[in-house]
């Protein structure tokens, strides 16, 4: 049996191709959605991973040190140092700044930890180049996507700090670049005021705040311990929020980024509405431009089943061809975006299944002109 | 001669619309055609001529009366068979004034389809749609495209087409129309000789007068009725 689908793509191979790969353009756009959602995902545990404490103790009453703004005294962590449990406590701080460099001014998240303490907070296997910090001042570690070269001075604040580390892939759960300074440093960035304004504060009387201060002690316990057991021990004697590890996780998924998801989540079924009803408006275009052709089978007698075959394989196979077309655009320009956009195979099938489903659905439009097609129309009526 | 009919039409009306657009077309059309006649149809524009044609297809709805193609009663006051479809596909082969071949199909494959979705083996329906062609000496274009070929080969496709089903009866509207008159006479000569060889009933709406000789007979539609005559006697109005 002559395969009418085949016969007819043939002869508008060229058309059909370029149809299919415009669907696929946007097809591929749902991809790089769905893949911007698990960069999210990846980002947003990329610091906290890095850290790797099992307890983080945070201002009270405050989801901190991400999702919600969060001080506390810095010498907080030699009282938790001394808990039953805890093996080892540093405080460190977060802090978004913009950072020079040759093409400009770039958005970072600068993290602070004693470089000389027991728990430092970058992660070595990220490392590209040079090394981590061994001093307590002006010393910085960039991550590449700065594009800050190893041995390059950066003004930050009052100071001059030398770039002596390259990581790759440190990212904060906004998916922001992370530098790395010193605690006594990203004290100073952050909570040590101009000396124009702390002569004005002094003027009103304002006495000056110790700089002292870090967003969160972070620990870790010693083995054997519960770990909540030990969060709770924290909680009640030092009247702070104390989160594990796995709770920390669940703020920055659920909390931080939650929204965003939820937002991307509905532009990928938008897209992908919009996406189905541009393959319809297509299938019903090429339907009505061969309706002279229907009229004429219906009317030699072909039965329907063979036209609808004709009209679902044509709507079938531009699916998959755009989904192919998709996956090929995907995977050309998602390295070119700004933040993480990570691909992967189950979500691509899962668009599969969606496209196919979408093409069934599209295919009804064109099965309708057909099912109306009137024979009469092949020879005027 | 004992001579089969192949399209028996038995009192057959047609009208369109209700209340004040109501047009009657065809009032109490009887008339039988047989096997190896070639039939001119003919009458003014707008008599419906076109109507009947397409009634007699199994594709318009009379209003009432009675149609049997062979042996087999297709309508008598409502459709006796959902599937005319199957009808058209196993007993009629149709012809248009213009050829409304398939364009992304050859001709071979225009010429097959319609066997094929019969249930004629591919291979079978190939050898038959190749004798043909090879009979209406086209058979060396069997794989050029239907944009390939002249205006003229390409109705010759198209009636090799309609008789690839081996149908009983021709259904063919206008088919010299868009041609000039010596490659009218060639066709009409062609519908002749298939009515005869092959045994078929053909009936061809024309409005070219010069064609009626070469007609067995000729079907007049006169104050909505059809009136058969011989072809010496026929006009067209």
């Amino acid at each position: 049996m002559i395969n009418l689908a085949k016969r007819e793509i043939e002869h508008t191979l060229g058309k059909f191709l370029v149809t299919s790969a415009g669907v696929g353009m946007l097809l591929g756009i749902v991809l790089i959605m769905i893949g911007v959602y698990r960069g999210m995902i990846i980002d947003a545990q990329v610091l906290i991973d890095d850290i790797g404490a099992d307890l983080w103790v945070v201002q009270e009453g405050t989801l901190g040190p991400f999702a919600e703004a969060s001080r506390v005294h810095e010498d907080l962590k030699n009282s938790i140092g001394i808990i039953e449990g805890v093996e080892k406590a540093e405080g460190i701080t977060f802090q978004n700044m913009q950072v020079p460099t040759q093409s400009g001014l770039v958005r970072v998240m600068a993290v602070g930890y004693d470089p000389l303490g027991d728990l430092p907070a970058i992660n070595e296997s990220r490392l590209r180049e040079g090394r981590t910090l061994k001093e307590e001042h002006y010393e910085m570690v960039a991550t590449d996507k700065i594009g800050l070269k190893l041995g390059e001075k950066v003004a930050l604040g009052r100071d001059i700090y030398t770039v002596v580390g390259i990581t790759h892939g440190s990212v904060s759960s906004g998916g922001d670049p992370l530098i790395y300074v010193s605690l006594k440093d990203a004290q100073e960035l952050q909570f040590l005021y101009s000396n124009a304004r702390i002569r004005n504060d002094r003027a009103r009387g304002i006495r000056g705040e110790s700089s002292h201060m870090v967003n969160a002690v972070i620990a870790k316990t010693k083995e054997g311990y519960d770990v909540k057991e030990v969060a709770n021990d924290i909680e009640r004697w030092k009247h702070k929020s104390v989160y594990t590890y796995a709770q920390e996780k669940e703020i920055l998924t659920k909390n931080l980024i939650e929204r965003a998801s939820k937002q991307i989540g509905m532009f990928t079924v938008i897209l992908v509405v919009v996406s189905t009803i541009i393959i319809a408006l297509i299938i019903y275009t090429m339907t009505l431009e061969k309706i002279k052709e229907i009229s004429i089978m219906k009317l030699i007698g072909l039965p329907d089943r063979v036209i609808v075959s004709m009209i679902v394989q044509e709507t079938l196979l531009m699916g998959i061809l755009a989904f192919i077309a998709a996956n090929m655009f995907a995977h050309a320009i998602y390295t070119k975006f700004p933040k993480r956009v990570v691909l992967e195979i189950p979500d691509a099938l899962i668009l599969f299944i969606v496209v196919l489903i979408a093409s069934i659905l599209a295919s009804f439009v064109g099965v309708k002109k057909v099912l109306a097609a009137d024979p009469r129309e092949a020879i005027g009526g | 001669m004992d001579r089969k009919i192949a399209i028996k039409v038995e009192n057959l009306y047609k009208s369109f619309g209700k209340g004040e657009s109501y047009i009657s077309v065809i009032e109490g059309a009887s008339f039988e055609v047989y096997k190896g006649e070639l039939v001119a149809l003919v009458a003014p524009s707008g008599a419906g001529k076109t109507t009947l044609l397409m009634m007699i297809g199994c594709v318009e709805d009379p209003t009432r009366g009675t149609i049997w193609l062979g042996d087999e009663k297709v309508y008598e006051n409502r459709w006796l068979t959902r599937e005319t479809r199957r009808i058209r596909r196993e007993k009629i082969g149709f012809i248009f004034q213009a050829h409304y071949l398939i364009p992304f199909l050859n001709i071979i494959e225009n010429v097959t389809l319609v066997p094929q979705v019969n249930g004629v083996p591919k291979e079978q329906s190939e050898k038959e749609a190749m004798e043909l062609l090879e009979y209406f000496d086209i058979a060396e274009k069997a794989h050029s495209m239907p944009s390939e070929l002249s205006g003229g080969q390409n109705q010759r496709a198209a009636i090799a087409r309609a008789l690839a089903n081996n149908p009983e009866i021709i259904l063919a509207d206008e088919p010299t129309a868009a041609l000039d008159l010596d490659r009218s006479f060639d066709v009409v000569k062609m519908l002749k000789k298939i009515a005869t060889d092959q045994d078929v009933a053909v009936i061809m709406v024309t409005h070219d007068e010069a064609m009626l000789p070469l007609c067995d007979r000729i079907l007049t539609i006169e104050n909505k009725k059809v009136v058969s005559k011989e072809s010496k006697e026929a006009k067209i109005l």
